[in-house]
């Protein structure tokens, strides 16, 4: 990758210094010329020289240099509330999929022909036709429950690598991260188990989304569109079309509510997302709308939440090295500790990196790395 | 004077036995052992390095850190911060060289470690290969903790007493890195003899 300096912050900076161009040059110890052809883009310092450069600058990597974005990793998150993205939680999700890459060439053989949604829209009949092309895919019929198996080989199919993660129930950013390498062609995909069981179905659908539409990711554009999605795979038009005319024959809110609650526990979905489709199915068809405040269904669903994923997967928490590197290949079909385990055999990887790309403590790495070192 | 940084791990392997350490100047150089907050901040985050080591919070080992600190102006600290982000990209695009041979690509941590001695003389005293493989190419003066060690010895800082009982508790946890091991009969010859 060709890196040049960015002249203009270089100026700048000098300025604000008070520095020459030729104190500079004495400063780090090259001549003046080498300056003016790092300058002119005729060359470009030396790991030891851009270090004193950027010191003595106040300028960080990426305000002093030139890049090609070319093969930088593309991440989205799933976040957490109202939890806000900062450069940091951006940067380190980009810190984290740069040292994915060698990685990579440990993975089993990615799956080369994939499923894309060429034209996504939002558009609700745009949006029942690419969720009912995607059912009829997997093998699901129009009313019939999703189930997390048919995602998860999806994921699979699609040359997507999911990574189950246990960043806890609160505190962290977010509940899903999505770390998209182009010049790999592959899909990192770090879901938190420490999720209610109602929301963990959506938030894979979303990130389903994403790996159908790789040209959307990282935009505003492409998170509307997961969600959306995500919603409408889960409970399509045939599914809320039924729980609508079932829910408006109710003759007050909390039977309807009550009602509701029927359709969430059986598609294994949150309530929210069953009551958001049958209103965009009435409003795409015309109809009235349920005669529920949003503020109840959000009470009703705070007041019932089922338990975690990660709880329901390996009750006692905290699972054991073993237990968790075994869900990986067997629950969720990903090749990642096999991979994880075959660089660390060949190339004797050690255990800090393993806890910087899970983004867990050097308790948990250092007991999967001795699990994965056997 | 130089400062010599000890990382985490270096410091840990040290303190308990060597007393006082921190700020006791020694050698030609004049080095002085000091350890960066964001030490302080990496154990006290770890539950298992605070289980590992609970005399780090002994009122003593705590006054000691905390009065040795090394205090930053606000331009030392953004010229820290430039230089950690050069250290921090050189690594993440150089990736796969950091995984081979028992090392780990240096965290951000580590990088802020390393930069220090771009804004005071120092010299960073780690165990961490892929540290160690980062200061080779950035040219930054880096020390195993045995060289540290045989500096500390060779300035009657500590005794050949003191040697013998680090090797003999580092083995005991089994934390001997496979430097040390192959320093105890190079750089220790006389205290363990020479190679078998």
């Amino acid at each position: 990758m060709k890196k040049s300096l960015k002249t203009d912050a270089v100026r700048t900076s000098l300025a604000e210094q008070g520095l020459t161009q030729k104190q500079l040059a004495k400063d780090l110890g090259v001549t003046s010329q080498a300056v003016t052809n790092w300058l002119q883009g005729k060359d470009f310092p030396r790991p030891a020289k851009l270090l004193k450069l950027a010191t003595a600058l106040r300028l960080s990597f990426e305000e002093l240099v030139q890049t090609s974005a070319k093969g930088h990793p593309i991440v989205a998150f799933r976040k957490k509330g109202n939890a806000k993205t900062t450069a940091t939680h951006i940067a380190k999700a980009h810190g984290i999929g740069m040292l994915l890459k060698p990685l990579v060439p440990y993975l089993s053989e990615i799956q080369a022909l994939r499923t894309l949604i060429t034209s996504p829209s939002t558009d609700y009949h745009k949006l029942q036709t690419a969720v009912s092309q995607t059912r009829e895919h997997l093998g699901v019929g129009e009313q019939a429950v999703l189930a997390y198996e048919h995602l998860i080989g999806e994921f699979k199919n699609s040359g997507a690598v999911l990574v189950p993660v246990l960043w806890g129930a609160k505190g962290s950013h977010e509940n899903a991260l999505h770390i998209g390498l182009p010049e790999e062609d592959i899909t990192f995909i770090f879901l938190n188990l420490d999720t209610h069981l109602e929301d963990f179905k959506f938030w894979m659908a979303h990130e389903l989304a994403h790996v159908y539409t790789p040209e959307l990711s990282g935009t505003d554009e492409g998170e509307d569109f997961a969600d959306a999605f995500a919603g409408a795979l889960l409970f399509p038009q045939a599914c809320a079309e039924q729980a609508y005319h079932q829910a408006i024959q109710q003759t007050n809110e909390t039977d309807t509510i009550h009602a509701l609650l029927q359709w969430a526990i059986e598609h294994m979905i949150s309530l929210n997302t069953v009551y958001q489709k049958i209103q965009q199915y009435a409003q795409a068809h015309e109809l009235p709308g349920l005669p529920v405040k949003e503020k109840s269904i959000h009470t009703t669903r705070n007041s019932n939440h089922g338990s975690l994923i990660s709880a329901a997967l390996f009750d006692p928490m905290p699972p054991e090295p073993k237990l968790y590197i075994a869900a990986y290949e067997n629950t969720f079909q990903s090749d990642f500790f096999n991979a994880m385990k075959r660089m660390i055999h060949e190339t004797g990887t050690g255990p800090s990196y393993i806890q910087q790309v899970l983004n867990t403590s050097l308790q948990d790495a250092t007991a999967l790395h001795k699990e994965l070192s056997h | 004077m130089t400062l010599a940084l000890l990382d985490t791990n270096a410091y840990l392997r040290l303190a308990k036995r060597i007393k006082p350490m921190l700020g006791v100047k020694f050698g030609q150089k004049e080095y002085e052992l000091t350890i960066p907050k964001v030490v302080e901040e990496e154990v006290h985050r770890s539950s298992r390095l605070r289980f590992l080591y609970p005399w780090f919070d002994d009122d003593e080992q705590a006054a000691e850190r905390l009065a040795k600190q090394v205090r930053l102006s606000k331009d030392e600290k953004a010229q820290l911060l430039a230089a950690t982000s050069i250290l921090h990209n050189h690594v993440l695009n150089n990736a796969a060289c950091y995984i081979t041979k028992g090392r780990s690509p240096p965290s951000n941590t580590d990088c802020y470690i390393l930069a220090f001695g771009q804004i005071r003389p120092a010299i960073v005293v780690t165990d961490d290969l892929g540290m160690h493989k980062l200061a080779r190419e950035f040219a930054i003066p880096v020390w195993h903790g045995h060289e540290l060690l045989r500096k500390m010895l060779s300035a009657k800082l500590i005794s050949n007493d003191h040697v013998r009982e680090i090797y003999q508790a580092l083995e005991a946890n089994d934390d001997l890195p496979q430097t040390w091991r192959v320093a105890r009969h190079v750089a220790f010859k006389k205290i363990f003899g020479p190679p078998v």
